[in-house]
């Protein structure tokens, strides 16, 4: 039962950082490369915060997903007004930036060997907890003025723009938004796992987010989360096959790619079960 | 001075070939193409099992270096001619837009990699020695046989494809597929052709310049990620232009040798990252490029 707990704990935390991911890619059309990065600041933050200055987690975690934040807008400043491709190119250099300069500060962060004896803070419970609030976050700024932007933005962005869309504040916000998520995925993850390396956190784990949101439906929120559920539960479930994990994974994108590229889930949402009976009792 | 200038040139030499494998297939079909990473591992690991295969793993003369390379080259080509099929025809077909053909590039060339990493584990292999390890000297400076044969082939490389580029037929039909891919198909051209020619030529460099990385760096399954170089050195040249390409990663290579004397190899990613970063700001368009702001 213990192996099932810590199965849906860290996929907890990979749908929390999935969340991130489908706020930069699905919302705004940005692919990030650089997510695993704000997930290691958040993590690395809060845990010396708590190993060197005894901070309760509570405090240690609100201050890794605020350097989260402040890592987000020094990649997110200089990324939201460049093209698509060099979207990826910067970010990408940011997250191997970030994760070159935790190995290289060995007496700060331990370096390459990594941050040993986190407190155990983080349990199965706070990880539900944890991902129904970020949901309920993420769906309601969807469902919000920034998310109509988004949609807007992400359709066409120079019409948005000469509809009054302030485009680069927008990628911004959501940029900064994402990357506090995510920091605080760190902070679960950090406080769980109670240790830490920076090589767990390169672009191969961004990579496999934007994946993993792309399988789901980019404009997909319910998507996203059904398929980060499965493709990183059904890993741990079929351990014998580890090794071809990521092979299954792009021969699945590979798939969706050429014979349902609005991923599995399309535009749909799951709100719009109960949308539609509303509508219903209406009409 | 000279004989970091020396460096840097073979090293930008190296780069260049990749940068310009990657030009050309943004040229034509205006995406980045991040699978070019998994061909140059792919075909260096080729190159290295096909020399143990043909020569027992010996060095017994010098020109069995160019029949790696050619075979190299040849599997290059044909791994990039399959990438196309399953990757990017249907894309094409369905005139999907950028972003899918940008998703599907990444996922192949993080497929090949981890097809490697299963069939020939993460362990590095090293290359073997082609050359004996004398050293020339010139103007006072001295340079390695290895780095001259790879300036002398790089070079010769690109000299063949400038070649093929803006002096044969299909040279020309590859430009103009790169203007417009549906009014060359108006004028006779038959594109799909054409992108599969474009396609095994990036593939060849690629493999090429997979062996020379094999070389300089080891053997390892991530080595398709200097392909982000080649990247950059598209980038800092004008992602438009095949000559830019060439430039961008001379200046490059020269610019990544002389930090490493200044900032150590440690800082060095980071500050050519930074560097990279301020051009973006300051001239998107790079020394020589085409194309500057996408529209929508």
């Amino acid at each position: 039962m213990d192996y099932i707990y810590s199965i849906l704990t860290l996929t907890g935390i990979t749908m929390i950082g999935v969340m991130g991911t489908y706020m930069v890619t699905g919302l705004t059309g940005q692919f990030s490369f650089g997510q695993a990065a704000f997930m290691a600041v958040g993590g690395y933050v809060s845990a010396m915060l708590a190993l060197r200055f005894n901070l309760p987690f509570a405090a240690a975690a609100l201050a890794g997903s605020a350097a989260a934040m402040l890592a987000g807008l020094l990649v997110g400043v200089p990324t939201v007004r460049l093209r698509r491709d060099y979207i990826s190119l910067v970010t990408f250099g940011f997250g191997e930036a970030i994760i070159s300069v935790l190995n290289n500060s060995a007496q700060l962060t331990g370096g390459a060997e990594g941050l040993v004896n986190i407190p155990k803070r983080v349990d199965l419970p706070l990880v539900l907890l944890s991902v129904i609030g970020c949901l309920l976050l993420v769906a309601c700024y969807k469902n919000s003025k920034y998310g109509r932007q988004c949609l807007a933005l992400r359709s066409d962005e120079l019409a948005a723009r000469s509809m009054g869309i302030d485009v680069n504040r927008l990628k911004l916000v959501t940029f900064l938004f994402a990357s506090a998520i995510t920091g605080y995925a760190g902070v679960l993850y950090a406080f769980y796992a109670q240790y830490l390396e920076p090589g767990y956190f390169n672009w191969t784990v961004s990579a496999e987010w934007l994946i993993i949101v792309f399988v789901g439906g980019i404009n997909s929120l319910t998507g996203a989360m059904v398929s980060a559920l499965i493709l990183s539960s059904l890993p741990e479930l079929l351990r014998f096959a580890s090794a071809w994990r990521i092979i299954i994974y792009c021969v699945i994108v590979l798939i969706i790619i050429n014979y349902r590229p609005n991923g599995i889930f399309g535009d749909w949402e799951i709100s719009r079960l109960w949308k539609k009976s509303a509508k219903g009792e209406k009409a | 001075m000279l004989q970091n200038i020396f460096f840097g040139l073979s090293l930008g030499a190296v780069y260049s070939l990749i940068a310009v494998g990657f030009a050309l297939v943004f040229n034509i079909l205006k995406f980045s193409n991040f699978s070019h990473g998994g061909v140059m591992s792919f075909t260096a690991y080729a190159g290295y099992y096909a020399y143990i295969r043909l020569f027992d793993g010996r060095v017994s003369s010098s020109w069995m270096f160019f029949a790696v390379v050619t075979t190299a080259a040849v599997i290059g080509a044909l791994t990039a001619v399959a990438i196309e099929r399953v990757g990017f025809r249907r894309l094409r077909r369905n005139q999907a837009p950028v972003i899918y053909y940008f998703i599907s590039s990444i996922t192949l060339g993080i497929l090949l990699e981890n097809i490697i990493t299963i069939f020939a584990s993460s362990n590095f292999y090293s290359y073997p020695v082609f050359f004996s390890s004398d050293n020339l000297s010139l103007l006072g400076t001295t340079f390695s046989v290895a780095d001259v044969v790879t300036l002398l082939v790089s070079s010769a490389s690109l000299a063949g494809l400038l070649l093929v580029l803006y002096r044969s037929k299909l040279g020309l039909a590859v430009r103009t597929v790169s203007f417009d891919v549906n009014t060359a198909s108006l004028m006779g051209i038959d594109a799909d052709r054409v992108v599969m020619a474009t396609f095994a030529m990036s593939g060849a460099l690629g493999g090429i310049s997979g062996v020379f990385l094999g070389m300089n760096y080891s053997l390892y399954p991530q080595l398709g990620q200097l392909v982000v170089k080649g990247f950059i050195a598209s980038v800092i040249g004008g992602l438009g232009s095949i000559t830019g390409a060439v430039i961008g990663a001379l200046l490059l290579g020269i610019v990544e040798v002389a930090l490493i004397g200044v900032v150590g190899s440690g800082w060095m990613p980071a500050c050519v990252f930074v560097i990279m970063l301020v051009f973006l700001l300051v001239r998107p368009r790079g020394i020589s490029g085409v194309i500057v702001q996408e529209k929508a």
